[in-house]
């Protein structure tokens, strides 16, 4: 599904260069999900970043599907987002003007992939329902990352990249948003690669690395 | 007075004129030029000759009113071409009038210019039916017949207004070689006559109304030229008197340029050219050359100029004519030191007094002086 | 202390400055360019008013008085030198005309002696080219810089008149009162166009001794007339002024919204800062101080840079302004602005007063509520709902003030009130119609097509932002359709009105033609020959026509109103008048009213029967038959000889056939006119045509700068939407939405929006002009004409909307492009 190989990339900074990623190594098979560790400022969000193509590498190599992607345009990376990869992140990104219904179904509609008993099953099992003609802004923190991961599967898409997904909310709802997520992704058939800082959280995924210096290193696996 | 430099501009036809007077130095072609033999013919020369380029008629006047007071004015009339082309008629007439209007008065001085353009009648010197006359605006010179004199004169100043009947005495004197009349030795020269001797009487009458009764002596100087100046005169400086025995004198230097440094500009009279003519007073006229005349400075005045600033004019003079005898020397002062014409050519004129043994009265005309 | 902390917290809300260049470039562009174009009108209004002020001098000497023939003809010279020699040393001669060039532009000329200028004038001249030869054969034109551009002219080159003579070679030379002429030497000009008259002898300053004197000498035919131009003018140009004063405030307002929008984006990065210092324990007070004195130091800034570039406009612009003051009321005006400090205290002052409404009161009313959370973009846009209605009452508000005002409304600076008043009702209206027509569309949009209706809903979060910028749009549409209305319609109007009156093949103006052995050429079918004098009527010039009431033009007069006392016109009967409109407007009389005029014999009452359309004459103006006017003003003089000619048949009989014109022009010279004297029908038709746009380019001039003052705010406000959404375009990109898609989202509502407030500034923009024609042209000029709305101008503010939108779109699209990768990287960060 996902193969790195010898990643590296590094930012310029006013107090010199900063080497973020010093030749990572990963792999994550279909279906499978991987949690991802490490420090604040390790380096895991430009990982992400890098797979999700909203960055390139500085060297090394990505791998999607057994599809080399460190050689894709701009647009090409575009069409590989819209349609085979998710990004949760901790805001989340819902489009204001638009009704909780509206935005759920975005992403699956831009790739034409609108699968609506699905779509009713995941309103369903995030709880949802009630709230489809609402606007974002109407909901709480907690119902509008769940309209936002609602919106990251609905089109079944490959690969899940969540970024600290319940970084902005409370302790309680974070543990509900995060095991539904995690069932989700598995129901969606999708993989899925998620920075977490709770290892609770962590022990809920078949794998989990630690970002540490630039280096990715599998700690514990299922 | 920034239209000064402008009217200077026009008057002397040249696109640069640092110094006024050389109007009078241009040696430009095409003029009709002053030679020697020509003869004066009365009263055809005293009406305007447009092919040269310079003309006047000159009058000034020594008056007294009842109560004895001293009085002055002189009254000219210039003309000049601005070119040689022949047109003096009409809108496009070569000509361009200037007269200057001044009166001593015992309360001061006032003076007055003014300017029109030849061809239209606004100015001019002709025979208006069958009379002399020269004129600009309401400014006229009229003689009772194609004479000039007897005739009079009518001016305003300032709001007083002059009204002289003038009368000829003797006959017109014809100045240096019968009206030829050399200015250097380069050849500059004018034609020039004069008439020293003429009664005046007549009315001034005061802004306010007041009316005045004046009578004098009177002096009227004709001159026309192409080129009266040589390149080195900056001016000249001309006394006019009338002495108390009838008779009447004459003189002027024309002042070479002073290479001396710190000297008083035009100091030492070593070089300058000097000029007169004795007038009886039956009207005998006898011309002084230059070492008959002994001309000196005695004492310079400061004279307010109208911008403020202030120059010295040389206004106490010693004059000897020591061929002609004893009795031929004065000490000559100005009346009044404040007698500076600021007009497009400025220069300094007034009454003088002139003490000796046979003591006298006249004019002094200083130009050239920066 | 106090000043220190104030000194402190000063310098915290002022770094906001220096952090966002580009709002602080915006916030001085709205205020600066607003300020530049009023301080550009008030400088020229000023300098205006100061001309006219002059009025009483000619070419900078003094001209208390005129000597003008009682008829007309002019001032012969042998009259003038009398005068002169009589001591009248006050006069001095003054030809005045209008010329035509080769190639149909038109010219005025002035010219006199300067020698005989009253001495102490001639220091207003102006000199540096020698004198001699502006007197002395070749001679030499001197003309304005501005004029020898408009003519493309060069010095040295001649300028070629219609008639075929050639002016004496180009000098770039101003002297005082020239205005937009070319002046000459007096002798130069009569001997180059072949006159022989003066146009009039101006008189400076005559005590009231030598003015008893002067008429007491002068000959009958001559009359001494008091110059009271500068008060005319004053009257008559009231209105003008006033026009260019409103249109400037209109600028200044557009340029408000431009402030007020940028400081509602720097409101959102400032509330923080305004929280920080207050929790860091800046009372209120101090905060309050703090912005007065932000406001202060911007005020200063902005009216200074608004006063320079609104001189610098102002110098720009003065040479159109000078062309229209000299075309419709002939007055001169010099090319020397003046700054005065007043302007600049006024200036400042409206800076203030502009900024306090715009930049203090919602900082301080947010320093109010700092402590209160920062708001999002979904917050801005239900807020924006509130406003809205807010805006909207306020719309109705005005409108009811405007619905007040009308029916009372009976000065121009009233009528000025009214428009502004619609205007801003309409421009608060906006956001509420653009709200509705976006909730219609969407509504008529189906579900399938659900980009679309996602691009709609995105002007929910575009709106708020856009809204100033949009309304700052409908204004600068609104006055720019509506004046193109106007000026188009008065075009149209002048020129069939000009078809009707100027209905003669060739029109002569002379001195001396032989009238009756013109007219037994063969070749003349009919003609008009008119006479007239010049008075004054009640408090203005009118000026009194002698018509031929049988001539063809009379029988066709094109008439506004007039009663059954018109058959009796038309059989010259005397007591009937007709009078232009001005008249029936400005006054209020009736056809079938009583006037009075003042004959040579004394004042008369006539009976007016109608009025006739008489565009753009400042003046009242009466027409009545010819031998009347002959009768009750003998010294009434030639108003030129109107001439029908022959047509021949092979030229279809539209076009005079050159063998005709030339055969008449033969005849012409042979009577005694002089080549220039007369003006063929075509020429004289282009010339006003000519004079009209030339008369109306400032118009044009500032609904242009309008446009792009409010092209500034929308830019200004895109930058500031899209530099905001930033993050929001980061995260579509991250969930692979196209460019495409992308660009219909931003650019759909943008485009509705933008449609839509043109669409709007149509009926709006018509209402205006229909105001203006009706009236304010009536309350300013006292003539109507019909109202012509062309598609024309709508399309051309259509296409210039659509480049400034694509203008600013393009800027916006290369700073997002050039941005979006930068923030794709922060995605998902924490701040
Ligand atoms: N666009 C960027 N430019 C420069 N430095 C960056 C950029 N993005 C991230 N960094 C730096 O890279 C390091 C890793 O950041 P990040 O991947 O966000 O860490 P994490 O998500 O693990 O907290 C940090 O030191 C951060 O400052
Ligand atoms: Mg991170």
């Amino acid at each position: 599904m996902l193969q790195l190989t010898d990643l590296y990339k590094s930012f310029h900074q006013p107090d010199g260069d900063i080497k973020v990623l010093d030749g990572v190594n990963f792999t994550l098979d279909e279906g499978r999900s991987a949690a991802l560790l490490g420090e604040s400022g390790s380096g895991k969000s430009t990982l992400l970043h890098l797979i999700a193509g909203l960055d390139r590498p500085d060297s090394g190599s990505i791998q999607l599907q057994q599809r080399e992607m460190t050689q894709l345009t701009d647009s090409e990376w575009n069409e590989v987002r819209r349609s085979e990869l998710s990004l949760v992140f901790q805001q989340y990104h819902l489009v204001p003007t638009l009704s909780v219904a509206n935005n759920l179904q975005l992403q699956a509609r831009l790739c034409q992939r609108l699968d609506e008993e699905f779509r009713d099953y995941l309103v369903e099992r995030l709880g949802i329902t009630r709230l489809l003609r609402r606007l974002p802004h109407q909901l709480s923190g907690g119902q509008q990352q769940r309209v936002a991961i609602a919106r990251a599967l609905l089109h079944r898409p490959g690969l899940v990249l969540a970024d600290e997904p319940t970084g902005n909310l409370d302790e309680g709802s974070s543990d509900a948003v995060m095991q539904l997520l995690v069932d989700l992704v598995s129901q969606a058939g999708s993989s899925l690669l998620m920075v977490t800082h709770s290892p609770a959280m962590a022990a809920h995924l078949d794998a989990q690395w630690q970002l540490h210096n630039g280096q990715l290193t599998l700690i514990e696996e299922q | 007075m920034r239209w000064l430099p402008l009217l200077l501009l026009l008057v002397a036809g040249a696109a640069t004129a640092d110094d006024v007077y050389d109007v009078l130095r241009r040696g430009d072609s095409g003029y009709a030029e002053v030679v020697p033999g020509k003869t004066l013919v009365f009263p055809a020369d005293h009406l305007a000759h447009p092919t040269y380029r310079i003309e006047w008629w000159y009058l000034t006047a020594n008056l007294t009113d009842e109560r004895g007071q001293n009085w002055g004015l002189h009254w000219t009339l210039f003309r000049q071409a601005l070119h040689a082309d022949g047109k003096t008629e009409g809108w496009t007439s070569n000509q361009v009038w200037m007269a200057h209007a001044a009166l001593t008065t015992p309360a001061g001085h006032r003076y007055e210019e003014r300017f029109a353009r030849g061809g239209i009648g606004q100015a001019g010197v002709a025979l208006e039916e069958g009379r002399f006359s020269a004129w600009l605006d309401d400014w006229q010179l009229q003689g009772d017949s194609a004479e000039i004199l007897p005739g009079s004169l009518h001016f305003s100043v300032d709001g007083t207004t002059v009204q002289l009947e003038l009368d000829m005495q003797t006959p017109w004197v014809l100045q240096g070689d019968r009206g030829y009349s050399r200015k250097s030795a380069q050849g500059q020269a004018s034609y020039y006559y004069s008439q020293p001797h003429i009664r005046v009487r007549g009315f001034i009458i005061e802004p306010a109304g007041e009316e005045i009764t004046v009578s004098g002596d009177g002096w009227l100087d004709r001159e026309w030229s192409s080129q009266p100046l040589a390149d080195n005169q900056p001016g000249w400086d001309w006394f006019s008197l009338h002495l108390q025995d009838g008779s009447a004198l004459m003189v002027y230097r024309l002042r070479h340029e002073n290479k001396r440094d710190g000297e008083r500009p035009n100091e030492g009279q070593h070089n300058h050219w000097l000029s007169g003519t004795w007038i009886t007073a039956d009207g005998h006229s006898r011309a002084l050359s230059a070492d008959e005349i002994e001309l000196t400075a005695l004492e310079y005045h400061r004279v307010e100029r109208a911008n403020d600033s202030a120059l010295e004019l040389p206004l106490r003079w010693s004059l000897a004519l020591p061929a002609m005898g004893d009795g031929y020397r004065w000490t000559i002062e100005a009346m009044d030191p404040h007698h500076w014409l600021a007009t497009a050519f400025p220069y300094w004129e007034g009454p003088v007094v002139a003490e000796g043994s046979n003591p006298g009265i006249g004019y002094l005309e200083l130009t050239g002086y920066q | 202390m106090v000043s220190k902390r104030l000194g402190w917290t000063l310098h915290t809300l002022l770094s906001h400055y220096r952090h966002h260049p580009l709002q602080t470039l915006f916030l001085l562009t709205g205020l600066i360019t607003g300020v530049a174009l009023w301080v550009a009108v008030q400088v020229i209004n000023t300098h205006a008013r100061s001309s006219y002020q002059q009025a009483t001098q000619l070419l900078g000497a003094q001209a208390s008085h005129w000597i003008r023939p009682a008829g007309d003809g002019g001032i012969e010279l042998e009259q003038y030198i009398e005068l002169r020699r009589a001591g009248f040393r006050q006069l001095f001669p003054v030809l005045e005309q209008q010329l035509t060039t080769s190639d149909r532009q038109p010219l005025n000329l002035i010219a006199t002696d300067l020698l005989a200028l009253p001495m102490d004038s001639v220091g207003a001249f102006n000199v540096t080219a020698n004198w001699s030869e502006l007197m002395q054969p070749p001679f030499q034109a001197w003309y304005p810089q501005s004029l020898a551009e408009t003519l493309d002219l060069q010095p040295g080159e001649q300028l070629a008149l219609a008639s075929g003579i050639r002016l004496p070679a180009a000098v770039i030379q101003t002297q005082a009162q020239q205005g937009q002429r070319v002046f000459m030497d007096i002798g130069a000009a009569m001997t180059v166009l072949g006159r022989t008259r003066f146009s009039y002898l101006a008189v400076g300053g005559l005590t009231p001794v030598e003015q008893a004197a002067l008429s007491s000498i002068l000959p009958a035919q001559l009359q001494l007339v008091a110059n009271q131009q500068s008060l005319d003018l004053s009257e008559l140009t009231q209105s003008l002024h006033s026009n260019l004063t409103a249109m400037s405030l209109l600028s200044f307002a557009v340029g408000l919204f431009i402030v007020f929008n940028a400081v509602r984006f720097s409101l959102n990065a400032r509330s923080t800062t305004l929280a920080t210092l207050q929790e860091l324990g800046v009372s209120v007070r101090l905060l309050s101080v703090a912005i007065a004195v932000e406001t202060m130091i911007l005020s200063i800034i902005g009216a200074a840079a608004g006063v320079t570039l609104g001189y610098l406009l102002g110098m720009q612009l003065l040479p159109a302004v000078a062309n229209s003051m000299q075309n419709l009321y002939g007055a001169v005006i010099d090319h020397h602005l003046l700054l005065q400090p007043l302007t600049i205290l006024k200036a400042w002052g409206i800076t203030l007063a502009g900024l306090l409404f715009a930049l203090g009161w919602p900082l301080w009313q947010r320093s109010q509520r700092a402590l209160a959370s920062q708001r999002s973009i979904s917050d801005d846009w239900l807020q924006d709902g509130k406003a809205r209605r807010m805006l909207a009452l306020g719309a109705l508000v005005l409108l009811a003030l405007a619905l007040l005002l009308y029916p009372n409304m009976d000065s121009v600076a009233e009528g000025f009130a009214l428009l502004a008043l619609l205007l801003f009702a309409a421009a608060w209206l906006l956001p509420v119609l653009l709200a509705a027509a976006l909730a219609a569309l969407q509504s008529l949009i189906p579900e399938r097509a659900w980009r679309w209706r996602w691009a709609l809903n995105d002007g929910w979060t575009q709106l708020p932002v856009l809204r100033t910028a949009l309304m700052a749009l409908l204004l600068a549409l609104t006055a720019n359709f509506g004046v193109d209305t106007l000026v188009g319609s008065f075009r149209s109007a002048l020129e069939n009105w000009l078809d009707q009156r100027i209905a003669a093949d060739i029109y002569v103006n002379s001195e001396k033609l032989k009238v009756d052995s013109v007219l037994q050429s063969p070749l003349i079918i009919d003609h008009h020959q008119r006479n007239g004098v010049d008075l004054r009527w009640g408090l203005r010039p009118a000026q009194i026509y002698g018509l031929d009431t049988r001539a063809p033009d009379s029988l066709q007069l094109p008439l506004a109103m007039h009663n059954n006392a018109l058959a009796a016109w038309y059989r010259n009967e005397a007591g009937v008048v007709l009078a232009n409109e001005q008249v029936h407007h400005m006054t209020g009389i009736d056809p079938g009213d009583k006037i009075t005029l003042t004959t040579a014999a004394g004042p008369r009452k006539f009976t007016v029967a109608g009025f006739f359309y008489d565009y753009g004459n400042p003046f009242y103006r009466f027409y009545l038959p010819y031998d009347i006017v002959a009768t009750l003003w003998p010294d009434a003089g030639n108003r030129g000889l109107a001439l029908w000619l022959e047509r021949s048949a092979q030229a279809g009989g539209a076009d005079i056939s050159s063998s005709t014109s030339t055969a008449i022009e033969q005849k012409l010279l042979q009577a005694g006119a002089q080549p220039g004297e007369w003006v063929y029908r075509d020429d004289i038709l282009q010339v006003s045509i000519e004079i009209f746009d030339r008369t109306f380019a400032i118009t044009a001039a500032m609904g242009t700068l309008t446009l792009m003052v409010a092209g500034i705010a929308l830019l200004a406000s895109l930058l500031a939407i899209h530099q905001r959404r930033l993050p929001e375009y980061a995260h579509w990109r991250a969930i692979g939405v196209r460019r495409r898609e992308w660009l219909l989202i931003i650019l759909l509502p943008l485009a509705v929006c933008v449609l839509l407030t043109w669409l709007l500034s149509l009926p709006l923009g018509t209402l205006l002009a229909w105001l203006l024609i009706h009236d304010l042209n009536v309350l300013s000029f006292g003539w109507t004409m019909p109202m012509l709305v062309q598609p024309w101008p709508a399309v051309r503010l259509a296409l210039l909307t659509a480049v400034v939108v694509a203008t600013t779109l393009i800027i916006t699209l290369l700073q997002v492009r050039y941005r979006l990768p930068a923030t794709l990287k922060q995605l998902g960060g924490d701040g």
